[in-house]
């Protein structure tokens, strides 16, 4: 991302960055359950190692302090069960190595009525799996620093049929439910709070995300797509029915005073509602997009990253948008000065510094497709029945740094739709 | 809600074996429990409960002499285990050997690779007095490959199937005279796949053709390793030297720095950092074959390494080790950073120095 420099903010800057609040809100109380005895723990354990296709882990009320993984090795038809997310708690606060704190690969997999805590890595993962299943589960980091929180709550990775129902998902450093280079994906009635990233579907196909919250993260939703990986590309995904409120948290991604890495989540300025980056076809619909200090929704190529940005069989730009019918509202504080996209708002946007946006469009397009972003050559539909009174930015960022412009015109970007498939109907009964 | 730190400290007797959990981040000392097993009669149900019951290893188990059917190998290269020494060894069912079909060894049924992790109490004596610590061993059963971990009692008379795993406190001096600890951590035995994996099929790392086609000195003289089984008649296919991939030995400091650079992540990552391991996910593919820059890392930004990151952008700055990922977590010991994610408590110096050298080798 290019530098904006700043010319005389040094007092918003400051004023700004007292803004992004940081939150260690818990949902459940584990510190009055009772302690598992190491019998007990070892009890857990080995049920995960000797558990038979068809077979039911089922984990009493108790507080596990576990210091080993706990993984489902390549089992079909597995129920894993807790006496509920406030009466069963996993702790992996004690965990010496391994990645994530419970791993699972196999076939119609059940996770459900269980808490995790403060897994060093992820909380849990499921990989290589057909059939997944996470259903009233918290996943969470109890650490009162949160730079030492691990990486993702709730982490399917290169899975199909992916159900994720009623969880809570707290306090991640990147996302607290995050989808990566899956397939056939429903994330509802689920709750996302104080991560950097409330939701990610990342590099995946045929995602439906209704009825969820995400409040108080960095960023509410983000709909993803990076290159280098195995599964190249991704599209197909609706949101739909979401509050995404007031996701103002301040970006703990990395360590206080310290800027981004190359984890594209550390560039997401708190105050960000949905991010969608080279993502392909997306419907955004009926959702309620309030409170989010810097933007309700962004549409951005991955050019706005500064990373390298080819790869096979990947597209950087962002394509087949449809945005219609959606309640915003801006009126929380300043945008976020702390990242380059906040910064990028603050001074450049369309309606007067330090304005927060409703909807921005980075507005690089594929220049091999139109000379003009005029005829909307990246398909980005804008349907929102209060439009005229939205704050809207279209930016120009492809004539260099120092010719950085922003638009309020819309009408390239209205008057037409997208239509979206998904098809999630074989999840029913999941 | 903080949980009470005094909780950690507290004690638990548990069976005849005493387990006491330290305060956190500090060494925890667990003496291994000794569980009163009945003797056990070789009846060819695996896995059994005691190592001695397989018959492997002539007179004191301790001593880890093979028995007939035992054959001693040594990869080219060795995977970094926290300085622990391996001595590892193939049993091959009476009368049965292994298939070299196009550059990949395939076992019997019933073969066992049996891979034993010590230290010697002065690593300046390699051959002195040592402690063995676990046992694994990887049985090739009619459903594929079997992963089990057996714990050494600390009388060394013989290891226990232990499948929960463990960790125990290793003090040796280094072979610099320098007394050290190491807190040891013994896989369970699902975690035994999350790097013997492939396709999540578990498999071997170390038993392949890459590995074993060079020499070792077997006492009587130099020899290759799959030329030997051959004239042991435990191995057909093996065309000679020359018609098979073999890999180099890192530590080999006589050949050119690409070479053993590309050998040790082979070993040490490609496990899991392959299309099809575990770690696909990140598109960072580590084989001793990989050519594609983006794949090795160069100029790659990170997916999912969270706080493995670091202040870094890329996996592989190429000239600049010390902004590189890559280099970042193999300095780590923190969970969550340190890579590899198994079997790796300290940092691995000498490692480091050849991925640095390596990196900082590169035009930026």
């Amino acid at each position: 991302m290019p530098k904006y420099y700043l010319l005389s903010s040094i007092v918003l800057l400051v004023f700004a960055a007292s803004c992004s609040s940081s939150s260690n809100e818990q949902t459940f109380d584990s510190s009055k359950i009772v302690r598992a005895s190491a019998i007990e723990v070892e009890k857990v354990v080995e049920d995960f190692i000797l558990v038979e296709d068809g077979g039911i882990i089922d984990i009493p009320a108790g507080f596990y302090e576990l210091e080993t993984q706990l993984i489902i090795d390549n089992k079909t038809n597995i129920t894993i069960k807790g006496a509920g997310m406030d009466q069963t708690f996993l702790s992996f606060k004690g965990l010496q190595s391994g990645g994530e704190g419970v791993k699972i690969v196999g076939n119609n997999i059940i996770i459900q009525d269980l808490s995790i805590e403060d897994a060093p890595g992820d909380g849990v993962k499921a990989q290589h799996s057909d059939g997944i299943t996470f259903r009233r589960i918290n996943v969470t980091w109890t650490n009162g620093d949160k730079s030492k929180n691990g990486t993702y709550a709730i982490y399917p990775v290169q899975c199909k049929n992916v159900m994720i129902d009623e969880v809570i998902a707290s306090h991640s450093k990147d996302a607290g439910i995050y989808v990566g280079q899956s397939e056939n994906i429903v994330v509802k009635n689920s709750l996302a709070f104080g991560n950097v990233a409330g939701i990610e579907i990342e590099n995946s196909n045929n995602a439906e995300v209704f009825g969820n919250t995400a409040r108080n993260n960095s960023g509410g939703i983000l709909i993803f797509n990076l290159p280098g990986l195995p599964k190249s590309d991704g599209g197909s995904t609706r949101i739909y029915d979401n509050d995404v409120i007031e996701n103002n948290h301040k970006n703990f991604a990395t360590p206080m005073g310290e800027g981004p890495n190359g984890n594209t989540v550390t560039m997401i300025p708190p105050g960000s509602g949905i991010v969608l980056l080279a993502a392909k076809e997306v419907e955004i619909f009926n959702n309620r997009i309030l409170r989010n200090k810097t933007f309700g929704v962004a549409i951005a190529s991955y050019q706005i990253t500064g990373f390298p940005d080819e790869a096979p069989n990947w597209s950087p730009y962002t394509s087949d948008i449809y945005l219609h019918d959606n309640q915003y509202d801006r009126s929380e504080g300043f945008p976020d000065l702390t990242r380059e996209l906040g910064q990028l708002v603050s001074i450049y946007n369309a309606h007067g510094k330090a304005k927060t946006q409703d909807i921005i469009y980075d507005g690089i397009w594929d220049t091999t497709l139109s000379e003009t972003i005029d005829t909307n050559p990246m398909r980005i539909c804008i349907s929102e029945p209060s439009m005229s009174e939205l704050y809207f930015s279209r930016f120009a960022l492809m004539n260099g740094d120092e010719n950085i412009e922003a638009f309020k015109e819309s009408i390239p970007f209205q008057n037409c739709k997208v239509e979206v498939l998904t098809k999630t109907d074989q999840l029913a009964g999941m | 809600m903080k949980k009470s730190n005094l909780f950690w400290t507290f004690n638990f007797l548990l069976g005849s074996g005493l387990i006491a959990f330290a305060c956190q981040n500090e060494p925890q000392i667990v003496s291994i429990p000794i569980l009163p097993l009945e003797s056990e009669v070789a009846d060819g149900d695996y896995p059994y409960k005691r190592l001695s019951t397989y018959g492997f290893f002539e007179g004191n188990v301790n001593k880890l002499q093979p028995t007939e059917n035992v054959v001693i190998y040594k990869p080219a290269s060795s995977l970094f285990t926290d300085y622990a020494l391996k001595s590892r060894f193939v049993f091959f069912p009476e009368g049965t050997k292994a298939k070299l079909v196009s550059d990949d060894l395939e076992f019997p049924k019933g073969t066992v690779i049996i891979k034993n992790f010590y230290y010697p109490i002065d690593f300046r004596e390699p051959e002195g007095e040592r402690r063995i610590i676990e046992t694994r061993l990887m049985v090739n059963s009619s459903t594929g490959w079997e992963a089990f971990p057996y714990i050494w009692d600390e009388s060394q008379s013989d290891a226990v199937l232990k499948i929960v795993g463990g960790q125990t406190e290793v003090n040796f001096i280094d072979y610099s005279g320098k007394d050290q600890v190491v807190n040891y951590l013994i896989p369970n035995k699902n975690q035994c796949k999350s790097c013997h994996n492939i396709a999540e099929q578990m498999v071997p790392i170390g038993v392949k053709v890459k590995h074993l086609n060079n020499e070792l000195d077997y006492g009587t003289g130099e020899m290759n390793q799959l030329m030997h089984w051959t004239s042991l008649e435990k191995l057909e296919g093996f065309e000679g030297e020359k018609a098979h991939p073999s890999m180099i030995n890192y530590e080999d400091s006589s050949l050119p720095l690409d070479d053993r650079a590309m050998a040790y992540l082979d070993i040490n990552c490609s496990h899991c950092h392959n299309a099809e391991g575990p770690a696909s996910t990140s598109g960072l593919f580590l084989t001793y074959d990989q050519t594609d820059p983006m794949k090795l890392g160069i100029n790659k930004t990170p997916v999912a390494a969270g706080i493995g990151a670091g202040k870094y952008k890329f996996d592989i700055a190429p000239g600049l080790a010390d902004e590189s990922i890559m280099t970042h977590r193999m300095n780590s010991t923190k969970v969550g950073v340190a890579m590899p994610e198994l079997g790796r408590t300290t940092v691995h110096v000498e490692g480091v120095v050849l991925i640095r050298d390596w990196i900082n080798s590169m035009k930026p």
